[in-house]
């Protein structure tokens, strides 16, 4: 009763849990049933967690890994279930030429789960590659092909949901300046 | 060049929006659904192992 609980520390890190945990499942409720399973995980299994480790990177190592098995049993009873997502890609850019947020939501769910996963712990949480790599358990140099192959994917995805838009400018553009019509 | 231009703008897009739909949530309150099986947790801990915590717990 004396010494405080590490387990205390747990309640800060469930706003960045479930920050990750919705990258990786995309819809709400998933999310949340994962942060649930990774909770209870985490806490009957808390005399695993090394004191001075980092804790974030542990839990969310536990998440990913729930996650996978999770997914495999899901995968095997709907058919893909990011089709959802896919269908919203459709929607057009925003008017002032920024990418409207459901876009990039869009996009990004049709990225792979391990490029998902490696873009937001690199890009979103603050994880070095290193970090990433071993929570992921896999090689720093697979982290960074991810995360590069990620990062072309969604820029080819958004700029397909771009391409109306701009190439309506560039061909006018050019057409001004060279004095006839783009080829 | 302008291609390029448009290529790095797209990039830094990426990020910002990458950052602002995980922040989105991180900033988010946390669901009371969590805090109560937190606690839930500590108390059937308090009653197995009777360490800290567990004022009354009599679950079955």
């Amino acid at each position: 009763m004396s010494a405080p609980d590490p387990r205390d520390e747990l309640v800060e890190h469930l706003p960045a849990m479930r920050a990750f945990a919705m990258s990786l499942a995309h819809n709400p409720a998933t999310a949340d049933d994962l942060v649930q399973d990774a909770l209870v995980k985490a806490w009957s299994n808390f005399d695993k967690f090394e004191p001075g480790t980092n804790m974030r990177a542990w839990l969310f190592t536990i998440l990913r890994n729930t996650f996978y098995s999770m997914h495999r049993k899901r995968r095997r009873e709907v058919e893909d279930p990011d089709g959802i997502m896919a269908g919203q890609l459709s929607e057009k850019p925003a008017h002032d030429g920024r990418l409207a947020m459901s876009d990039f939501r869009a996009a990004f769910a049709q990225l792979t789960d391990q490029q998902r996963e490696a873009l937001t712990l690199v890009g979103a949480s603050g994880f070095s590659y290193e970090e990433a790599a071993e929570m992921c358990g896999c090689a720093v140099g697979t982290i960074k092909s991810r995360t590069f192959r990620a990062r072309r994917r969604l820029a080819e995805l958004m700029d397909l949901a771009e391409d109306e838009q701009i190439e309506m400018t560039d061909a006018a553009t050019v057409a001004a300046v060279s004095g006839k019509p783009a080829a | 060049m302008g291609k390029e231009r448009r290529k790095s703008t797209l990039k830094e897009q990426i990020d910002e929006n990458l950052r602002r739909a995980y922040s989105e949530t991180a900033e988010e309150a946390v669901p009371e659904r969590f805090l109560k099986l937190l606690e839930e947790l500590r108390r059937r801990e308090g009653n197995s192992a009777g360490g800290t915590g567990g004022e009354d717990g009599g679950e079955s």
